[in-house]
């Protein structure tokens, strides 16, 4: 590429510590116009560190930014953006119920008339920038509540370059989208390094650092382990890399599957505008997949089996016992265990101990004036978080401090501590590291060798053709297609997700 | 950054007994009131040294029987706002209560114990069936519910008292309020036995740990199989019961049930229990920090008094105090820069 040519932002020997921790250890970074730059490394290597001086958000200890040659010193991260650095995080930071046009446009930079705002011709440079981005099927009066979260996501990359941004920082952008979602963001992306935007670019999955990048760099512990054109690095390098070490080979017990007596069966089960009529069995030690795009009813099944919401038809039975629909402790009774996408609002109590989350629901039905046994609590906590590798100062540190992996093995620990039949989980990996990725695949196939049954509903196509013993594709909230695991491959899923026959 | 620090103290501190570790995370929770607890051995030590009237046996049990009611409701309070509500009903629960009991023992000649009993399950039940009910069960906004009953109850009382206040004379209850026991005010011992029962069912039940759950996420806590109606409604039962001690206390301390008792308390209340760490966002916090707050108010109040300085005073130093502490902790939290982020979180 033109890397000849000067880059547009470079960091030298930046360096940060928090406390006693050195979060940065003197790293360079440079971004070219026109490049998509991907900043790859484990959670607690440094990326959102980097990435958050760069933007102006973290003033740095030592070390230096360059814009175009030109030393910058932010102290706030409004004079970033001033200078053309916009930052898009995973947290959508629009206001919901103003328009796109309104969104894209907030702050003072609305076109003025003589009195007050000119909304037509506002609303017509929205219109531009959304047709700069390909995005000619969003409304701009349409409030972005209704837009999907990947338009919403749209959205924000709109606004970051309304501001004629000349580096856009996408921080994991995708983490919370489908495939095809994603495949519309990056050609979104590819649009941007047409007209010379440099991007940074972070994400945990690494197939799309290979789709995306043209280069990367890779962070451990704060320091810079390697940096080059993406073409001289594969995969499995690259995790290497990162980690530190040989990632271990994952043995997947494939020999259960489809067991004789099934651990659920659900009959003609319907979530009223979300789920219709949806029938599937889980035997013992099977792990099935749901894959589909986003809003196909994948979460809102999840959710209707572990009776969160009410409201729904059908029959249910956990290993042959029918299940009334009235909430999450019987279901949890009957032996279901749920653990939902949204790990910080609804997985955890964040303010609460990792010991407290973990004996949480194992807990909730004993009688409440009872006082708990703190020496028998303590050593099971102990065991779960030797069992579960959770990385953790002690059982008595709050669980907001764990990072993401190990705060998915706490909810994990939490529910499997049930003793449940069949395990419902949401988005098993979402925000989490290459390292305790590997960690969580480990869990789920422990739990399937020792018999629990999984329903498994993931964004990630890999993660399901590598954990399923098979997957249920669904399309508008009804189960499309059933794959067994040697005929189901990304194509046929992207097919079947897609609506077609 | 936070991983990598974990990871390098993890296998130290996994090495240490859980104990130790206990220990540590009770710290962290007290320098929620650290601040509040130096103010107040700062504010002793000074009404001490200038004061010679404050620093007498007789003061310092003055002192504290004047905190007594005071402090059993911010007790109930305290469980409220850890479940992540607030009951502003408090002080109108307790003039209600005290005019029942003047009803119960006077017009009814009910004999005081039972009278006294019956208007701690007065208490409960209203606080329980009414605002409980209707913010656990059936999901409105503890503002306007609590809000609601508050005015409520001031309609009930006055009506039920036709607005006279009404002596009520049993040597019990004078006793009650005014008599020592092995050397120590009978109100003091009230105290310490609320706080004590309080801190058990805080710290070692399983409803204590329900009751941060739900204050913390109540979604999370229901989806965990935590029955959250049922701990809000506990809550503001308790709430409820401890205004209604606070309304038997009341009645014994000036020897009548008056209806025109309360009408402030719950703005001291909520200042006790903020500034003892307890937050309105939920999920956080504790009585013992309460305890620090509410005798801070107290050695503010009679220290002032004593040293003549007009009670007016004492209200713009604990607004101003009161604000300074939460600066503080946010400060000590998050850091000088967080100050200049907008928004206010609760």
């Amino acid at each position: 590429m033109n890397e000849r040519s000067a880059p547009v932002l470079e960091a030298e020997g930046v360096r940060k510590s928090y406390g006693g921790v050195r979060a940065l250890r003197g790293v360079d970074l440079r971004l070219w116009p026109g490049q998509v730059h991907a900043l790859v490394g484990e959670n607690g290597s440094g990326k959102s560190t980097l990435l958050r001086t760069i933007a102006g958000q973290l003033v740095p200890d030592a070390g230096r930014l360059l814009l175009d040659g030109r030393e910058l010193r932010f102290s706030d991260a409004s004079e970033a953006i001033a200078a053309g650095i916009a930052t898009v995080t995973q947290e959508t930071t629009l206001v919901p119920d103003l328009s796109v046009t309104e969104n894209i446009f907030l702050g003072p930079r609305k076109v003025r008339a003589r009195y007050g705002i000119d909304w037509r011709a506002t609303r017509v440079r929205a219109r531009e920038m959304l047709a700069r981005l390909g995005l000619t099927g969003i409304d701009p009066g349409a409030p972005v509540r209704r837009l999907r979260p990947d338009e919403q996501q749209m959205i924000e990359i709109a606004r970051a370059i309304s501001i004629d941004a000349r580096v856009l920082i996408l921080d994991e952008p995708t983490s919370s989208l489908s495939d095809d979602e994603v495949a519309g963001l990056f050609e979104v992306v590819g649009a941007l390094k047409r007209h010379g935007v440099a991007v940074a670019f972070v994400s945990h999955r690494i197939g799309e650092v290979f789709d995306i990048a043209d280069r990367v760099t890779i962070l451990r512990d704060g320091e810079v382990v390697g940096s080059d054109r993406i073409d001289r690095y594969d995969r499995r390098g690259m995790i290497q890399l990162m980690t530190g070490r040989e990632l271990e080979e994952l043995e997947l017990d494939r020999s259960r599957h489809r067991a004789k007596d099934p651990v659920l069966r659900v009959r003609d089960l319907s979530v009223s505008g979300w789920v219709h009529d949806a029938s599937l069995e889980v035997g013992r030690g099977e792990i099935v997949g749901l894959a589909g795009l986003v809003g196909a009813g994948r979460s809102e099944l999840l959710q209707a089996l572990f009776g969160v919401n009410g409201r729904v038809s059908g029959s249910i039975e956990v290993a042959g016992v029918k299940m009334g629909h009235t909430g999450p402790l019987h279901a949890m009774r009957r032996g279901l265990a749920y653990v939902p996408a949204d790990r910080k609002n609804l997985g955890l109590v964040l303010d609460m101990t990792v010991r407290e989350n973990v004996l949480m629901a194992r807990t909730a039905a004993r009688v409440r004036v009872r006082r708990p046994r703190r020496v028998a609590e303590q050593r099971e906590v102990g065991e779960s978080i030797g069992a579960f590798r959770i990385v953790a100062g002690s059982q008595v540190a709050p669980v907001a401090q764990l990072s993401g992996g190990n705060q998915q093995k706490v909810v994990l620990a939490k529910w499997l501590g049930t003793q449940p039949k069949v395990l419902l989980m949401d988005e098993p990996t979402r925000g989490v590291d290459v390292g305790a990725k590997a960690e969580i695949y480990r869990l789920l196939n422990a739990a399937k060798a020792e018999g629990v049954g999984i329903l498994l509903s993931s964004s990630e196509t890999p993660e399901l053709l590598l954990l399923c013993d098979r997957i249920l594709v669904m399309f508008r909230g009804r189960i499309a297609a059933a794959l067994s695991h040697d005929e189901a491959n990304e194509g046929l899923i992207a097919r079947y997700a897609m609506g077609h026959e | 950054m936070e991983a990598r620090d974990l990871q390098a103290g993890a296998r130290i501190r996994q090495a240490l007994s859980g104990q130790t570790a206990r220990r540590a995370w009770t710290a962290a929770s007290a320098q929620r009131f650290l601040a509040v607890l130096l103010l107040l051995v700062g504010l002793f030590v000074f009404f001490s040294v200038t004061q010679e009237r404050f620093f007498t046996s007789g003061n310092i049990d003055a002192l504290l029987t004047s905190a007594s009611i005071l402090w059993v409701v911010s007790i109930g309070l305290t469980f409220v706002m850890i479940a992540g509500g607030f009951d502003l009903s408090l002080g109108s629960m307790l003039a209600l209560t005290g005019i029942a009991l003047g009803s119960f023992f006077n017009d009814l000649s009910l004999p005081i114990g039972l009278a006294i009993l019956l208007t701690l399950a007065l208490g409960t039940i209203l606080g329980g069936s009414i605002n409980g009910f209707l913010i656990g069960r059936i999901g409105l906004s503890f503002l306007v519910v609590t809000l609601g009953t508050l005015i409520l109850f001031q309609g009930a009382l006055n009506l039920w008292s036709d607005t006279k206040t009404e002596q009520v004379i049993s040597p019990f209850l004078d006793s009650l309020a005014f008599d020592d026991l092995l050397g120590v005010p009978i109100p003091v011992w009230i105290m310490a036995g609320v706080l004590l029962v309080a801190l058990y069912v805080q710290r070692s039940t399983y409803f204590g740990r329900d009751m941060y759950a739900v204050g913390g996420s109540p979604e999370a806590a229901r989806l965990s199989g935590i029955k959250v109606a049922r701990t809000i409604i506990a809550v503001y039962a308790i709430a409820g019961m401890l205004a209604a001690l606070g309304g038997v206390l009341q009645v014994a301390r000036i020897g009548a049930a008056s209806p025109l008792v309360g009408e402030a308390l719950i703005f001291d209340a909520a200042a006790a229990v903020l500034l003892g760490g307890t937050s309105f966002a939920g999920g956080v916090g504790g009585v013992g920090g309460t305890a620090i707050g509410v005798l801070f108010l107290a050695t503010l109040q009679n220290g002032l008094s004593v040293s003549g300085v007009e009670s007016f005073w004492q209200q713009i130093i604990t607004g101003a105090i009161l604000i300074l502490a939460v600066l503080l902790d946010k400060v000590q939290r998050e850091g000088w820069s967080s100050l200049r982020r907008p928004g206010g979180a609760p």
